[in-house]
């Protein structure tokens, strides 16, 4: 029978393997895979129902089986299917209808593996798209059409400080009412006008750290403190409808960190702000007495108009004096000039400083001494940084002195640094005017100082250009007695020269 | 003659808008600074107060306007501000009428470079309303 069988199949080319009872069958599948079992009823041993449910609970999947039996009954024929077959070939049989059998067996084996292939893949994919949301850089949260959330990856928990589970709203995401309002309208227009926005969300105290507006005090923001050590910063939130077949299903959001873009760009509209103040200032003044002078009431004066006139110059020279300085901040930050660093001797650089002021010190009586008892103070250095630097420390020097005041510069070894001090008899700072007179802009105003022009930007750039050579400054001043600044510069050493 | 006290801190923008107002007919009082803007405010009681908005701070315009506004005889005098600060920065505040108006006291805030035309259209408009409630 079994040799009868294998021929009729081994000719329509079919592999076929043969056992003579349930047990070896089972230990035969073990090694030897089969896609279809024809297992006959009645057989030594194990009989063919059990070993049918043994073949379809250890290979479900991958091999079907069909029952060979004598016993053609329909309740046979149920029982065959129940115990897991999927068909059954009743004896006597002609070789065709052994292959119909067959054929139909194969068929469903290959039915059955595709679904199981279909199956296994979905499975994969489903673990990979978890496995890809959770190792995203940008957070994501995923609101059903409730507007529930349902998903979220650790970094999104990570931005909004919570952790997800059930029965979380999306108030408890995002507390900010327009932030909710406008992720719901993306949810509620999806089926109308699928539509993704962009928006903006602070979490915590964002905006804490910024440089303020202006010199003195800054303004403080009422943020909600948060628990320390919680993310706190701007976030990107881009909210796409999320359409299932077709459907409007819920929302997907994205969360992106853009605290440090955010803030560079608040940082250059306030710098901008604070450069058309600075440019708007002086241009009213000059407009002012330009306008007085066209009106003709000082046609009879002479000598006042000239006074005016005279005025702006001076203020139109410092606005040009303020461009030179914003174009030269601009250089050193995007990096278009290159510093060409040469050994350089201090004492040289300064003495041509101190002539280059020599008019302006004698017309005001300012006597200036350069206190340097070595002949060379090397360092390696840009020469036009160099020259910004003492030319900003020696002007505002005399400047901000006393009419027939004194200057003095002195350069000492310092440690690894020169340490270069100028020293003025002139007006000083109190102590809450030097802890602002670094700030771009920030200028000491007083009656004092009225009158004298300036950038707001000098010490401002001597800080920045020191800190890229390692250097630094200080300044120790008293009221009406004057002021010293003092800079460390790294003194070039043996292997440098 | 009606008195008025300019507060700004840029001598330059203060000695134009004082030569073209006292030619107008006006006694001018100047200060640099808000104390000494106080002070003169004190001694003087001006009719009508020009201040600057960023003075020694970036708000020190509306400092000093409180500070006048609490001293005796001035509650009522009007203050117009003027700056150079654009609309919207670090703070931003509404110059037209409101709640933020009254937080600030000040009646005009303008934007400088004032027009000295338009500054006196104002001034003139302030002493008379001024002066029929009085």
């Amino acid at each position: 029978m079994r040799e009868g069988m294998r021929r009729v199949l081994e000719r329509r080319g079919y592999l076929v393997r043969t056992a003579r009872d349930g047990e070896s069958a089972l230990s035969l599948l073990e090694v030897e895979p089969a896609d279809v079992a024809l297992v006959d009823l009645k057989m030594p041993g194990i009989d063919g129902f059990k070993v049918t449910e043994s073949i379809t609970r250890r290979f479900a999947g991958r091999t079907v089986v069909v029952i060979v039996s004598a016993l053609a009954t329909v309740e046979a024929a149920v029982e065959v299917t129940q115990h897991g077959a999927f068909d059954f070939l009743v004896k006597p049989f002609t070789p065709d209808d052994l292959v119909q059998v067959v054929n139909r067996a194969v068929q469903q084996w290959r039915l059955i593996r595709e679904r199981e292939k279909y199956l296994s893949e979905l499975a994969s994919e489903r673990n990979l798209s978890h496995q890809m949301i959770a190792s995203m850089h940008e957070g994501v949260v995923v609101l059903n059409i409730r507007k529930e959330p349902v998903l979220m990856n650790p970094r999104a928990e990570h931005f909004l400080g919570t952790h997800f589970r059930d029965g979380i709203t999306l108030a408890d995401l995002f507390p900010d009412l327009e932030v909710q309002a406008a992720i719901e309208g993306v949810v509620e227009a999806a089926s109308v006008k699928p539509e993704t926005r962009i928006l903006q969300h602070a979490v915590g105290d964002a905006e804490a750290g910024l440089a303020s507006f202006g010199p003195g005090n800054p303004p403080t923001y009422g943020a909600p403190a948060r628990t320390s050590g919680a993310w706190q910063g701007m976030l990107s939130l881009s909210v796409s409808p999320l359409m299932l077949d077709g459907e409007a299903g819920g929302a997907i959001v994205i969360l992106t960190d853009v605290t440090e873009s955010w803030k560079a760009e608040q940082d250059k509209n306030r710098f901008v702000s604070m450069v058309a103040h600075e440019l708007k200032s002086p241009l009213s003044a000059i407009i002012n007495y330009i306008n007085v002078i066209l009106t003709g009431m000082f046609d009879d004066n002479p000598a006042k108009i000239k006074e005016m006139l005279d005025r702006c110059k001076v203020r139109g020279e410092a606005l040009l004096d303020l461009v030179r300085d914003l174009l030269y901040i601009n250089s050193r930050e995007v990096g278009k000039v290159e510093r060409s660093i040469e050994p350089l001797d201090l004492k040289a650089v300064i003495g041509s400083q101190l002539e280059f002021f020599k008019v302006q010190t004698e017309k005001r009586r300012i006597v200036v001494s350069l206190d340097a008892p070595l002949d060379h103070y090397p360092v390696n250095a840009d020469r036009g940084d160099m020259d910004r630097i003492f030319m900003n420390l020696i002007s505002n020097g005399i400047k901000y002195n006393r009419e027939r005041g004194s200057l003095t510069v002195r350069i000492c070894e310092a440690g690894d640094d020169w340490s270069v001090s100028v020293t003025d008899t002139g007006i000083g700072m109190s102590d809450s005017e030097l802890s602002c007179i670094f700030q771009e802009f920030y200028r000491v105003k007083s009656q004092k100082t009225s009158g004298i022009a300036g950038t707001g930007l000098g010490l401002a750039t001597v800080r920045r250009v020191l800190g890229e050579y390692n250097g630094r400054i200080t300044v120790q001043s008293k009221p009406d007695a004057g002021s010293t600044f003092t800079v460390f510069f790294p003194r070039t050493t043996r292997e440098q020269t | 003659m009606a008195r008025i006290l300019i507060v700004d801190d840029d001598t330059d923008l203060i000695e134009g808008q004082r030569v073209f107002l006292e030619k107008n007919g006006y006694q001018i009082e100047t200060a640099l600074t808000v104390e000494e803007g106080l002070q003169k405010a004190k001694e003087s009681a001006p009719d009508i107060i020009i201040a600057d908005l960023m003075m020694e701070h970036y708000d020190s315009g509306f400092v000093f306007c409180k500070k006048v506004r609490d001293l005796p005889g001035l509650a009522k005098v009007p203050i117009i501000m003027q700056t150079a600060a654009p609309r919207k920065v670090g703070f931003t505040f509404d110059a037209g009428p409101g709640r933020g108006r009254d937080w600030m006291k000040v009646d005009e805030v303008l934007t400088k470079p004032v027009p000295l035309e338009h500054l006196l259209g104002k001034i003139e408009q302030y002493l008379s309303s001024a002066g029929s409630h009085g």
